[in-house]
């Protein structure tokens, strides 16, 4: 399960690593205006189990 | 034999866009909505004829060639939580999915493609249906639409309506539901898409492969896009419109609809500045009626759209 208060976003042009921002308009406006836009989660992310327990 | 009331017409149309222009929305991700206009989205086909050519001894037609096809429409709706989100999704092009079910919330603002985005906007697909099935009448569907603006439609959405007295606005400072003074505010996007720059060497056909079916868009771009703000409000001896004119003061422009905590529509024009406002009427008590130009600002850009709905999917 994600953590819906965040997001992952993409660097303009696809050029970089995901990066997560939190789910607040006054956050993601201005990212999404320079250019960033959403994609999955990296999978590291998704992977919540403790593999060492 | 029963007449066809135009009542019976069902709309569908993609809730979540195309993978691109040509492949239409699967079955899951089409959502069937009521609409207010009776308008129909007739598709034209254009054609031509061999009437200029030399060497049939006269000069009319003896054949003609279907050349392309054209497909536009108008949707009407009271607005709603769940169609508010879409249509700023898909109208203005770039959209983020956040939260869960049953709050889903959508932020949305214009595509940039200096910055790298796109400059075609997500499509969707627009089904139209009067008694399908065995009786039908009408049963099409258009692949490949943009908001400018034979298959089992799903049950009809039940959607959360946005009625204007849940409106809050606030203006370049003034907050005008507070003060009481608010008369009408209307606010419009426009995309401009280059309709003729949609076909192009290669764009395809009617039927893929078959050239003698019409040829077909292959892209639909936006091109110089307007945004506009307008309104009404009583004016009286508190009132800073034509202050704010000579001077040409600069803020947000905030409009908010709420049915409730899950659903709800803000739009805000980042920077505006009034280019109008002239005195006048409105039953007999003085308004003033003001026209915005919205501005692009470096950091949140011209507009942006933050919609709330329990309806997950919308534009991904």
């Amino acid at each position: 399960m994600n953590d819906p208060n965040k997001v992952w976003l993409l660097p303009p042009f696809g050029q970089g690593e995901p990066k997560a921002f939190e789910a607040k308009p006054e956050i993601l406006v201005p990212a999404m205006v320079a250019g960033w836009t959403q994609c999955d989660p990296p999978a590291s992310e998704e992977v919540k189990t403790d593999v060492h327990d | 034999m029963s007449t066809t009331r135009l009542q019976e017409l069902l709309i569908g149309f993609g809730k979540g866009k195309q993978t691109d222009i040509a492949t239409a929305n699967l079955v899951a991700n089409i959502w069937q909505l009521k609409k207010l206009n009776a308008q129909l989205a007739n598709p034209k086909l254009n054609t031509e004829n061999d009437a200029d050519e030399y060497g049939k001894g006269h000069e009319f037609a003896t054949q003609t060639f279907k050349t392309s096809w054209d497909v536009s429409g108008t949707l009407e709706k009271y607005l709603s939580a769940e169609v508010s989100a879409w249509a700023m999704a898909f109208g203005l092009g770039k959209v983020v999915k956040s939260g869960t079910t049953p709050n889903f919330t959508y932020t949305c603002t214009p595509l940039f493609p200096a910055n790298g985005d796109a400059s075609e906007l997500p499509y969707f697909s627009f089904v139209e249906q009067i008694r399908p099935g065995a009786g039908v009448v009408l049963d099409r569907m258009a692949v490949g639409c943009a908001v400018e603006g034979g298959i089992t439609l799903p049950a009809a959405t039940l959607e959360k309506l946005l009625p204007s007295a849940a409106l809050a606005l606030s203006i370049n400072g003034t907050d005008y539901v507070t003060n009481k003074n608010v008369v009408s505010v209307e606010t419009s996007w426009k995309n401009n898409i280059r309709l003729d720059a949609g076909f192009f060497p290669g764009s395809g056909f009617q039927t893929p492969g078959d050239a003698t079916t019409g040829a077909i868009r292959g892209r639909l771009e936006f091109g110089n896009r307007q945004g506009a703000l307008k309104f009404t409000a009583r004016f009286d001896n508190t009132s800073t419109e034509l202050t704010k004119l000579k001077a040409q003061t600069t803020g947000t422009a905030t409009i908010t609809l709420t049915f409730d905590a899950n659903n709800s529509l803000a739009i805000t024009w980042q920077k505006v500045s009034f280019a109008t406002a002239e005195l006048g009427e409105t039953d007999q008590i003085v308004t003033v009626a003001v026209e915005a130009t919205p501005m692009y600002d470096s950091t949140n850009g011209i507009v942006s759209a933050v919609a709330k709905c329990g309806v997950d999917g919308i534009c991904q």
